[in-house]
């Protein structure tokens, strides 16, 4: 995997696992341990997509409701 | 926010925005902006404690030189403890906050942490190596802090403890993998005998003229001419009773310096006429309380904050178990209501100030419990509404004063929880849900004809004491009465119950800590099919269970001789009638319970692995075993299978759910068994506090899917983050298949709604509705985060600019800013639940 950063190259494993804050979804946050930079990373392509900065959101919007509703206004968009 | 631009908006303005902080800066009184800003943010942040907050080294070394002088003394432990008290008390720093009507402060200074070095070594050494919060000048007070450490190496409680326990599941607890904490009697949870202190019978003096007599009567027993067994331990209790009094005596006259100096400035440096005139009253306040019962709502407020403070000089105070709308209530409507001396708005003022003393009440704390509890100091849970011992209604107007001065104080801690009945009025319902509505996370909602039926079967209080329950820490009911009132809840009965699956994997054996903590049940892949699986589950949480219950049953067994509270047993009447110490097991009723933290990746996992390897056959057992070795490393997609092709609970199903109850039933059995000093049970309290975050780095991966690192779910009974798709009424259909009664002592449901949709009149309709099917369906417990995606991700962003947004983690609430950005993001990810 390569960091979006500095282009440190490693396997995926070498990257620092942080976390994943949802259990449902296959992007983490790991660190580079070459510049630490924390990044998200798709597990399941094992590719760097981007930094994580403050206010960033890896996985989307959260469940439920606002979700939701987001579907239903692209929905409505496409079928417009 | 720039003050023009503050300034030009509305407050109509900001709450259209759902800005609520900045309308309640807009809002409140200026008396109550001042103190609110006056006050240092003393929660840590993530687990460091702010820039300028420091430790407090003042009753440290005045509990150190006390100790030194009496060393050859020939008191008694007892007695000498409360000279130590006393000491204290009557040569701490005192001040008094400009604006302020209420007085008392645990440190010296506002923005100190009192330190009380008496208590552990081990909590000692966290004060050395903390260099963040040691105060200036640097090097000289390392030296002081280094003189007092040594000191008290070897005489500390938990010093003095250690030798007498069992050290194998010393060794286990302080390892940090299961429990949370020491089984110290200075160092958790003590509710209070509010029935015997609070109801205005009743004060210091008055009680110092009970024990008077009580030790003329002893007198007189043990110089009469025999010699029985009721002689000899008669010396004991006199002991207990001279501590009693010398606590009670340096309480009063600590106040009385108070009074003084409140004097002092009125009549020597104070030029406003006004604020002269508050100060005398201050001065009234602290000669009448707390010697004797409050006459007004000042009083009785000031009172209260004297005991807090006290208790907190003597002890290590993780929570403040209180009932404040029940007990000042009949203050305020003699103030308000009938002698009409205070306007609704002066009212208000004073119970805005009330919250925002407590707020500012900080004790140093080692880093676990401020990375398990991320910005506050401790569990302040305050219990509102509710019925009487009668079992009617007991909201009252100062029920609602509270709710009302919550919104314009906006402090994260003390939070509430609002004791639900069928009978509580629409209009106390409209303002408890304002409070959530404005973001604060608070009042939790407790369903009370549930949880005094809980405390009955439990732990056996009589219905006119369970009616009076008030919540111990965040969660669990104790009636503050003679003998059902809970001196010391330990905190070390705290189980990391992730580890009891987790376990199952690894025989016991903790690769974490790399010792043998658990069961040694047999190799998991050797198991034919689930039954056995669950039966080393079962063994599993029965000695998790037992090593952290053992421990806290022994230390409250030497509690009374080893670690006394004689303060805590002077304002007890158990202890005051009958000369024992307040943690002497044999007065009390008992009401320990276990808090199951980190509970629901057990039902998840299980459900998983009885689907995928014993029913499917997807997967073999050394395969999974295998995955979980290597933490899902290179696994990724079978870890995704076993998140989403295996039942979650929190959609109402009931292949997950059946194994749920199932779970809970085994530990309600166990609870049975295990029985308290008392003789009384072990009930379990799933909930996490900020839990699921210290421990995400001490559980390894699970097969619920998690891996080592993730959060673990919030807690209690709350599906995991995204986990809970079927909608609101799903999650209240799985919580509501548990007996809330008969399968443990409470449990915690996290629920994050939408603020868009519930705004105005049909917002407040769709969360009633949503509340009377949580009623029906018979849960203890509901708490509400009611703050956006977007609201979060810019306090992310810009943290300066949202210093004030609040959200609820778990048992507590807390400013966004100040908790971990794991925290922060396990919150965001939580479902947004859309009613109706």
């Amino acid at each position: 995997m390569k960091c979006t950063e500095c282009g440190y190259e490693a396997p995926l494993s070498e990257f620092r696992y942080l976390y994943n804050a949802r259990i449902d979804g296959s992007i983490s946050i790991r660190q580079c341990k070459n510049c630490e930079q924390w990044l998200a990373v798709d597990e399941l392509k094992g590719v760097a997509l981007e930094k994580v900065t403050g206010g960033a959101a890896p996985w989307g919007k959260s469940a439920g409701i606002e979700g939701l509703a987001e579907d239903v206004k692209k929905k409505k968009r496409r079928s417009a | 926010m720039a003050q023009a631009a503050l300034k030009n908006t509305s407050i109509e303005e900001f709450e259209k925005k759902q800005e609520w902080w900045w309308a309640a800066e807009k809002r409140r009184s200026s008396r109550l902006d001042y103190l609110r800003k006056a006050i240092w943010k003393k929660g840590a942040i993530g687990g460091l404690y702010a820039p300028g907050v420091k430790t407090d080294l003042e009753q440290a070394v005045l509990t150190t030189n006390m100790a030194r002088s009496l060393e050859n003394a020939p008191d008694p432990y007892v007695v000498k403890s409360a000279k130590i008290f006393a000491h204290v008390l009557d040569n701490k720093t005192i001040f008094i906050t400009d604006h302020a009507q209420l007085v008392g402060y645990t440190g010296s200074l506002p923005h100190t942490m009192n330190w009380n070095p008496s208590i552990a070594s081990i909590l000692n050494a966290e004060v050395f190596n903390d260099p963040t919060s040691i105060p200036d000048p640097v090097d000289k007070n390392q030296a002081v802090i280094q003189d007092i450490v040594g000191y008290w190496a070897g005489k500390s409680d938990l010093d003095k403890m250690m030798p007498v326990f069992d050290m194998e599941d010393m060794m286990k607890m302080l390892s940090g993998s299961i429990g949370w904490g020491v089984p110290l009697a200075r160092g958790g949870y003590s509710n209070k005998d509010y029935e015997y202190l609070m109801t205005g019978k009743r004060a210091f003096q008055e009680i110092l003229e009970e024990i008077d007599k009580k030790i003329d009567e002893a007198d007189e027993l043990v110089h009469t001419p025999v010699a029985n067994k009721e002689i000899a331990l008669m010396y004991d209790k006199l002991n207990n009773w001279e501590a009693m009094k010398i606590c009670l005596e340096a309480g009063i006259r600590i106040a009385k310096r108070y009074a003084r100096l409140a004097r002092i400035i009125a009549e020597n440096f104070e030029e406003d006429p006004k604020r002269k005139e508050e100060l005398l009253k201050i001065a009234a306040a602290c000669e009448r309380v707390p010697a004797h019962p409050p006459r007004t709502l000042q009083e009785s407020f000031q009172y209260d904050i004297f005991i807090q403070m006290m208790s907190r000089t003597e002890a290590i105070e993780g929570a403040w178990p209180c009932r404040p709308d029940y007990y000042h209530g009949p203050y305020y409507d003699k103030d308000v209501n009938i002698d009409k001396t205070l306007t609704p708005e002066e009212a208000l003022d004073l119970v805005g100030e009330f919250l925002i003393r407590a707020a500012e009440v900080c004790q140093f704390k080692p880093k676990f419990a401020r990375e398990g509890l991320q910005g506050i100091d401790g569990t302040w849970v305050w219990t509102m509404g509710g019925v009487d011992a009668n079992g009617r209604d007991a909201c009252n107007d100062l029920t609602i004063a509270f709710m009302q001065a919550a919104r314009l104080v906006r402090v994260a801690n003390p939070t509430f929880a609002f004791r639900w009945h069928p009978h509580v009025q629409d209009k106390v319902m409209r303002e408890v849900f304002e409070c959530i509505r404005h973001g604060l996370g608070y009042p939790s909602i407790r369903h009370d004809p549930i949880l005094i039926a809980n405390a009955m079967h439990w732990h056996g209080h009589p219905i006119e004491e369970a009616r009076l329950w008030v919540h111990q820490a965040c969660m669990s009911p104790n009636p503050p009465t003679k003998h059902g009132y809970q001196p010391m809840r330990m905190a070390n009965a705290t189980a990391n119950c992730a580890k009891i699956i987790e376990y199952v994997f690894t025989s016991g054996f903790d690769k974490i800590v790399n010792m043998q903590v658990g069961a040694e049940t047999p190799d998991v892949t050797t198991f034919k099919d689930f039954e056995e699986f669950f039966a080393a589950w079962v063994t599993q949480m029965k000695t998790i269970f037992s090593i952290l219950v053992r421990s806290v049953n022994r230390a409250r067994v030497l509690a009374p001789t080893l670690t006394p509270r004689p303060f805590l047993s002077a304002i007890s009447e158990r202890s005051v009638e009958s000369g024992l110490d307040t943690l002497d097991p044999s007065i009390a009723r008992g009401n320990a319970w276990i808090t199951a933290f980190t509970w629901v990746e057990n039902a998840d996992s299980l459900a998983a692995v009885k689907k995928l390897v014993f029913e499917e056959k997807k997967y073999t057992m050394a395969e999974l075993k295998e995955a979980l070795d290597k933490n899902w490393e290179g696994y990724e997609e079978m870890r995704l299978d076993f998140v989403k092709n295996a039942p979650k609970w929190g959609n109402d199903d009931d292949y997950v759910d059946s194994i749920m109850l199932r779970c809970l039933d085994e530990c309600a059995k166990f609870s049975k068994e295990i029985k308290c000093p008392c003789g009384n049970n072990w009930p379990i309290l799933p909930e996490n506090v900020s839990g699921n975050i210290h421990y995400a780095n001490i559980v390894g991966a699970l097969p619920n899917g998690r891996r080592l690192g993730d959060a673990l779910y919030d807690g209690g009974i709350s599906p995991g983050p995204g986990l809970d798709k079927n909608g609101p009424t799903a999650v209240l259909k799985s919580c509501g298949k548990i007996d809330h009664i008969t399968q443990g002592r409470a449990f915690l449901l996290n629920q994050r709604l939408s603020p868009t949709q519930l705004a105005g009149e049909k917002g407040y309709q769709l969360w009633r509705a949503y509340m009377r099917t949580w009623a029906d369906l018979g849960l203890d417990h509901v708490q509400f985060n009611m703050v956006d995606d977007s609201t979060l991700r810019a306090a992310q962003k810009d943290p300066e600019k949202y210093q004030e947004v609040i959200v609820r983690v778990a048992g507590y609430s807390a400013h966004f800013v100040d908790i971990s950005r794991k925290t922060q993001d396990n919150i965001i990810q939580r479902t947004v639940q859309g009613l109706g």
